[in-house]
């Protein structure tokens, strides 16, 4: 029952949160002063150019027009033609946005696979070398920019090693497999094509340790004070002089007891990758949403903007939600969340 | 198998799969692959006035006309491209195309008097920037299938040479098929090509890649590369990379510390440089005080010292201007000189004008990264002669608001023509009525110079518009209306077995890849 009313009480929310976000970003992108009509039509083009394209855009209308129709138009599920692009920007999202989850999410996987084990060592053997190691590792993640070190890896394995490609989604003469999610590693699975498959994941290997790396310091760090405090738990020391092997304490009781807090964390951590994608995108020609928000932005294109920022708040609740349905899931003796 | 004994499989699997061999060599002889910093934004040419766009549009398209090229020199003057001779009335306004036979659009239809009329009345009506090149109430009309006929309302000189334009693409009639709520195709345009050029979009992995493959119906040689792969890669550092992996043919756009580097190593690169018409200048606002005399403009022309600018941040790679007419164009002049740099002069100049000691806004937006550098310089010169610049950075779109405006003292921008003619340079500069942002951004108005260029302008025959526009620009380097810092060279990366590559000044971006091939 609990699962059904955290889902009912959050996409209420959600709502709520649309309609916001939408009203924030329409009123910041429109006191922004330059005209985007100017951008298109080019430096030179005369007042009679631009008056005609602001016309045939409605940038002529008031502002509360113009919401209404971004309103009306977004309620039927349409979010409207880029300014820049002239393409409808729902087309330009399912483009753009499938492949910076890709490579948010694998490397958000990187980071736990990584950081999720070098916390819990750092915690048993603490303040031993492999403890500072850690922590170093920890501090360096944090402290290294992506975009530094997105040209160093790409310098060392594509430059020197040639080991894996230096940028790019896939093979420039690989056909991307076809689309059905817009993840190229799922949609060549699905196709069961393997060299697409190949190709893709191996491009997709160095931008997702690069996003990934600054997030192992902090995902360590997480499990790493977390797993302190249940070592020094109670039950820790009972089932130790129970007989359980230390192995089995820590890795069977103390840690999924720590990552209960630690999921909160990772959560964030899917925000912070989802903005951080930018550089990395950059670095990598990852065809992400990184740079064409950029570029929007740059071109005052809001209607692309808006159809960006409510996705994004659509991923941020959607994240926000399996975060707490996590929770219940891990943590029995919490039966909702308000 | 126990759990753990398949995740290690799977892992192998992936291992496995991420080692597989490397497609490590060279991008293949047929295969031409080009690496861009940014995505085109629209492939409509009736609305992209964006040189990135048309590395896209322009092999995709065929035009009335053509920029020349002799002995593997790109020249600013035309000849027919889908037209093979044309004539023109008296008064200079009414011009008749013939056009050749057997040119077809990439689905079979011919390139007819039907198509050209259809082109042109889209652009017009469309009324977007590209629209802007080509003069007000044109009518164009068929007058059989192989004729067509423009009727201009006044005339406009440099009209012909307007015609080998990116804006001028002829675009097949039957795009009207993708017409969606009245817009001339506008939405279905700005991701396909619908043209008869040795070329054709065949596929656009947006931010990634855009493969262009021959167009089956072009009338012209076959064209030497089965695919024309334009990437993406926004970063400069790793399209240098890439350019030296081997898997870029040409890399645009990267900075001149980066080319020479690459011209150092050498190791299968060529990075070649041709002077360019892209200037750099300055706009002294010429409606404001204290720089509405004329003396004050004089001394910031003399205290800048221009050969120092070129030296230090342009690397050498450009050369110094006399006067608003660029070198390679049509109408430079040669007899006058860059100006001499000469604090001693503008000192003297501001105390005869009274105008030691005065404060000026520089304001800049970080659109040209040599812009900054510039900008410090100018600081540092006028500091030299008594002039105190405060630099004002500020977002692209807002700087060009307030050019617009003409709310600044001094501020910089750069200039490439739209069509070979000194009409460019010398109608959107000094014309009292572009004043702001269409061209005369210094807000100069001088009536004798008003009417030289606008004498020009209408004037078919070119011996005397030269002697009009020379005229015009004596009278306004003697005004001071601008500061002429330098025209760059454009410089272009590629691989040593890329061959036939013409560069031609009109066509920044812009590869002549149904002539190009890679050595064997």
């Amino acid at each position: 029952m609990s699962f059904l009313n955290v889902i009912r009480r959050r996409l209420g929310f959600l709502f709520l949160v649309v309609v916001g976000v939408s009203l924030i970003t329409f009123a910041i992108s429109h006191m922004i002063p330059g005209d985007p009509a100017r951008l298109i039509a080019g430096e030179r083009a005369s007042d009679q150019i631009v008056a005609h394209i602001r016309e045939t855009l409605r940038l002529d209308r008031p502002l509360w027009e113009q919401y209404a129709h971004y309103v009306r138009d977004l309620l039927h599920g349409d979010l409207g033609t880029s300014i820049r692009t002239g393409r409808p920007v729902s087309g330009d999202i399912t483009a753009f946005f499938p492949a910076t989850i890709e490579l948010v999410v694998a490397a958000l996987l990187f980071a736990i696979a990584v950081g999720v084990p070098l916390g819990v060592m750092s915690a048993v053997w603490r303040d031993r070398p492999i403890d500072h190691l850690v922590r170093t590792i920890a501090v360096t993640g944090i402290s290294t920019p992506a975009f530094w070190l997105g040209l160093l890896v790409i310098l060392c394995f594509y430059g020197r090693l040639h080991w894996l490609p230096g940028g790019g989604r896939i093979d420039q003469m690989v056909a991307p497999p076809p689309l059905i999610t817009g993840f190229y590693l799922v949609d060549a699975l699905l196709a069961g094509d393997g060299v697409a498959f190949a190709s893709a994941l191996r491009h997709l290997i160095l931008p997702a340790l690069t996003l990934g790396f600054v997030h192992v310091g902090v995902v360590a760090r997480q499990i790493r004070s977390a797993m302190l405090d249940q070592l020094n738990e109670d039950y820790v020391r009972t089932a130790r002089a129970g007989g359980l092997s230390r192995l089995r304490v820590v890795l069977g009781h103390a840690l999924p007891n720590a990552l209960i807090p630690s999921v909160t964390v990772l959560g964030l951590a899917f925000g912070d990758l989802l903005y951080g994608a930018v550089l990395t995108e950059t670095v990598f020609a990852w065809p992400g949403m990184g740079s064409y928000v950029v570029a929007s932005i740059q071109s005052l294109d809001f209607p692309a903007v808006m159809g960006f920022t409510i996705v994004v708040s659509f991923a941020y609740v959607f994240v926000n939600l399996s975060v707490d349905l996590i929770y219940l899931a891990l943590d029995p003796r919490i039966t909702d969340i308000g | 198998m126990s759990d753990a004994s398949k995740i290690v499989a799977a892992i192998t699997v992936l291992a496995a799969a991420a080692a597989a061999p490397a497609a490590w060599a060279a991008t293949a002889k047929d295969v031409l692959v080009i690496g861009k910093s940014a995505d085109p934004q629209t492939l409509d040419p009736g609305v992209t006035v964006d040189n990135n766009d048309w590395t896209v549009t322009y092999p995709a398209y065929q035009r009335l006309v053509r920029y020349k090229t002799e002995n593997g020199k790109g020249l600013t003057s035309v000849e027919g491209d889908l037209a093979t001779k044309w004539t023109v009335s008296a008064d200079n306004l009414a011009w008749d195309f013939t056009l050749k036979p057997g040119n077809s659009f990439a689905d079979g239809t011919p390139v007819d008097a039907a198509a050209v009329k259809f082109s042109f009345d889209r652009l017009f009506a469309l009324k977007q920037g590209p629209s802007e090149a080509f003069p007000d109430g044109t009518v164009v009309t068929v007058v059989n299938p192989t004729t067509v006929h423009f009727q201009l309302k006044t005339p406009f000189a440099p009209f012909l040479y307007t015609l080998a334009n990116n804006g001028a693409a002829i675009v097949n009639p039957k795009v009207m098929e993708h017409q969606k709520d009245g817009d001339q195709a506008q939405g279905w345009l700005s991701g396909h090509t619908a043209g008869s050029g040795p070329y054709q979009l065949t596929s656009w992995e947006k931010g990634q890649s855009i493969v262009l493959e021959p167009n089956p119906k072009f009338a012209g040689p076959k064209p030497p590369f089965s695919k024309v792969i334009t990437k993406i890669v926004a970063e400069a550092s790793a399209r240098r990379l890439q350019l030296e992996g081997g898997d870029l043919d040409i890399a645009e756009d990267l900075p001149g510390d980066q080319l020479d580097a690459l011209k150092k190593a050498g190791n299968g690169i060529t990075v070649s440089e041709y002077p360019s018409l892209k200037v750099t200048y300055l706009y002294l606002n010429n409606k404001r005080p204290p720089l509405d005399k004329p003396e004050v403009r004089r001394a910031i022309v003399a205290a800048i010292d221009d050969g120092a600018i070129i030296d230090g941040i342009l690397l050498g790679k450009g050369k110094p201007m006399g006067g608003p007419i660029p070198e390679g164009m049509w109408g430079y002049d040669a007899s006058i000189k860059p100006a001499a740099h000469d604090p001693a002069a503008a000192k003297a100049l501001l105390k005869s004008a009274g105008a030691e000691k005065i404060k000026l806004s520089f304001v800049m937006s970080n659109k040209d990264p040599n812009w900054e550098p510039i900008a410090l310089a100018t600081q540092s010169n006028l500091a030299e002669v008594g002039a105190t610049v405060s630099i004002e950075n500020i977002a692209n779109a807002t700087f060009r608001e307030r050019l617009g405006k003409g709310d600044f003292d001094i501020a910089i921008g750069n200039w490439s023509p739209d069509f070979s003619d000194p009409y460019m340079f010398m109608n959107y500069w000094f014309d009292s009525g572009k004043q702001g942002l269409s061209g005369n951004r210094s807000f100069y108005s001088n009536p004798k110079v008003d009417e030289l260029v606008r004498k020009a302008a209408v004037e078919s025959n070119q011996a005397e518009r030269t002697k009009l526009y020379q005229e015009a620009q004596k009278i306004t380097v003697a005004d001071a209306a601008y500061v002429y810092l330098f025209q760059k060279n454009s410089q272009v990366a590629l691989r040593s077995d890329v061959k036939g590559f013409v560069f031609n000044p009109m066509l920044e971006q812009i590869y002549n890849v149904d002539e190009m091939s890679k050595s064997k």
